[in-house]
């Protein structure tokens, strides 16, 4: 290795070990926060707890952490399924399609990424306030999915640019229709597209917090976010159950992140084509 | 009826002529080649018969059926491709199943099928197991398998060896010869090799430019090429070309020049063949084997270039500077000469290429065949 690499790599390696110390310290002091009390919390905010209680674990499950949970579960998991379902398909058709119209459907599609959440909050919660899906799970799954479906169509679309059309050719050959051959061939053979549109898409809606509480009122339809936020009011901000509420909330992702990380980075090594 | 039957077929991209107007047809059981250079319209054609390009005029039959505007699956055609085309998530069992369960039809029937066929190609040892795990050769072996197990009309073949590493190429070659004298099956073979296309070939098509160049058998087209293309591409090494011009006509000999200073070359023409015009710029060929030090014709003076001894045979590349070539593939002067024993020949060495008259053909300026040569029979 020459001096010269060597010098740029040192550098490299700095700024990713400081952005990694910036991510994941804000987590640390979740995490330790969720084992102190309230008061230590506040005397020695950055210090490891001097005796590890889950006293605050258990006041958040407490206060229905559980129910927040499986709404979180159930809207990521829904609006992921739409986004991939979709995005796929309409890829797919965009990637093997001659004709130049789809090339401007394509461009229509990315421009909807462009879209800022806030430019169309009003008419969106008038949309489905009109479909009476006010304080139901679908009043934020169909928007989550709405909203992940063109950056996942882009990524589907530069993965299937690459798929290996012999494969296809083969199965028409073998008597596949257009959808069997996507279903049977192409979507069995999509697992690192699937793995990292679905992790993206599902980090996104599981975190999302501003469509959540303006369409979810009712505690019993509330996601993790915003239930989590309800609990600063109403217990006069019990810090440590704040602390071991989110600390639950973001250990789902982490343990999915960690078991598809390999795929996750394949696949977006191989976006902007 | 021919089982086989391809008829004026075009295919144009936009502006681009691929395929302008080609017909052939092959009987039931012919293993029929098809070989050019690449762009030369072989795979497209292949690819249009199997249904996976859409034909801007003309059409295809098989088995006396039209399927000009079939679907790839009701064709009565299986492909094996290049690039083998298995499927990843599948074993290679379910690889060669596939077309039989997407059709519906009972396991009892598909398993026996797949066993069949792995039978015929001694891949049984492998159907648990995924493509990943085979090498070059076995997956070759199922994707032929996942042709067989449909039992079409007609099989496909898209270079399916120009993978393989040379070893392994010629012996599939000896096995895919094999498996059509078993399965007595139609056979379409496209190729860019020419040992290839002789070896396996009942009847070799030399296609060139979107044309089809002679329809023949592999010495057939050897023997008698009907344009300098063909007696370029069919032969290894090529043949020589030489630039030359009509010198003088009297009666059926004619006389070509073979460079300043050297007597012209009288050759005897058949009775049916074209006699060229006096003056005529024409190229002579003559191939490798057929040069040697005695002769009855004095072609040049030539240094030897290049020696490669492969032991049964040597090939001796030499340098005329007199003569110039009209082979766009070759160097002006460049003489190959191919020794059937081993030969003392050094760098360097001055040496005289000879041949006899019998071994010249003569083709006219537009690449047509005017004079064929006699084969060379060794004894």
């Amino acid at each position: 290795m020459t001096l010269r690499s060597r010098t740029v790599a040192i550098g490299l390696h700095a700024v990713v070990s400081l952005w990694t110390l910036f991510v994941l310290l804000p987590v640390f002091v979740m995490v330790i926060s969720a084992f102190k009390s309230q008061a230590e919390l506040f005397t020695r905010p950055l210090a490891l707890p001097k005796q590890f209680s889950f006293a605050a674990f258990e006041r958040a499950w407490g206060i229905g952490i559980s129910g927040f949970l499986v709404n979180s579960i159930l809207v990521t998991a829904l609006s992921v399924f739409i986004i991939i379902f979709a995005s796929s398909l309409a890829a797919y058709i965009l990637a093997r399609s001659e004709r130049p119209v789809m090339r401007w459907v394509y461009v229509a599609i990315v421009a909807g990424f462009a879209v800022p959440l806030q430019s169309v909050m009003v008419p969106l919660y008038q949309l489905v306030s009109g479909a009476g899906l006010l304080n139901s799970r679908l009043a934020i799954a169909l928007p989550y999915a709405a909203y992940g479906i063109p950056f996942t169509t882009m990524l589907f679309y530069t993965f299937f640019l690459e798929f290996p059309r012999e494969l296809e050719e083969a199965a028409r050959l073998d008597g596949c229709g257009r959808l069997e051959v996507f279903f049977r061939i192409v979507l069995p053979l999509s697992g690192p597209a699937i793995a990292s549109g679905a992790i993206f898409q599902a980090v996104f809606n599981w975190n999302e917090f501003i469509l959540a509480l303006l369409m979810l009122t009712k505690s019993d339809v509330r996601t993790l976010p915003v239930g989590i936020y309800g609990l600063t009011g109403q217990y006069s901000a019990d810090w440590p159950a704040l602390m071991a509420g989110l600390a639950i909330a973001t250990l789902p992702l982490i343990v999915i992140f960690l078991l598809a990380q390999r795929h996750f980075v394949r696949s977006l090594a191989g976006l902007g084509k | 009826m021919p089982h086989l039957e391809v008829r004026d077929v075009v295919k144009r991209y936009g502006t681009l002529t691929v395929l302008s107007g080609v017909s052939f047809a092959a009987e039931k059981g012919e293993f029929v080649v098809m070989v050019g250079p690449s762009g030369c319209g072989k795979s497209t054609l292949l690819r249009s018969i199997a249904g996976l390009e859409e034909i801007s005029s003309g059409s295809v039959s098989i088995a006396g059926h039209d399927i000009t505007a079939a679907e790839p699956s009701d064709r009565g055609v299986a492909m094996v491709f290049q690039n083998y085309a298995l499927y990843p998530h599948m074993t290679v069992a379910q690889n060669m199943g596939f077309a039989l369960k997407v059709a519906r039809r009972p396991k009892a029937e598909i398993e026996a099928a797949v066993t069949r066929a792995a039978e015929i190609l001694r891949i049984t040892d492998h159907l648990g197991k995924y493509p990943k795990a085979l090498s070059g050769g076995q997956k070759q072996r199922v994707a032929i398998g996942r042709a067989i197990t449909r039992a079409p009309e007609v099989f496909l073949f898209d270079e399916p060896l120009s993978n393989l590493d040379a070893a392994l190429r010629s012996q599939m070659r000896i096995e895919l010869s094999r498996l059509h004298r078993e399965l007595g099956a139609t056979m379409l073979y496209v190729t860019h090799d020419q040992t290839e296309a002789m070896t396996m070939a009942d009847r070799i098509i030399v296609m060139n430019g979107g044309n089809i160049e002679q329809i023949g058998s592999p010495l057939d087209l050897y023997n008698k090429p009907a344009t300098r293309f063909v007696a370029g591409f069919i032969g290894s090494p090529r043949m020589n070309f030489i630039a030359s011009r009509v010198m003088r006509l009297s009666g059926r000999s004619v006389g070509f020049s073979l460079g300043e200073g050297r007597p012209p070359l009288d050759l005897e023409f058949a009775p049916g063949e074209t006699l060229p015009i006096l003056g005529d710029a024409v190229t002579l060929g003559i191939r490798p084997e057929a040069l040697g030090d005695d002769g009855e014709v004095h072609i040049a003076d030539a240094e030897v270039t290049v020696v490669e001894a492969l032991g049964r045979e040597t090939l001796v590349y030499s340098d005329a500077r007199t003569l110039r070539t009209t082979d766009s593939e070759s160097l002006d002067g460049y003489f190959a000469q191919l020794v059937p024993s081993q030969s003392d020949k050094r760098l360097g060495q001055q040496i005289e290429l000879k041949a006899n008259r019998s071994a010249f053909v003569v083709f006219a300026a537009d690449g047509a065949t005017l004079h064929d040569a006699s084969p060379i029979h060794h004894k």
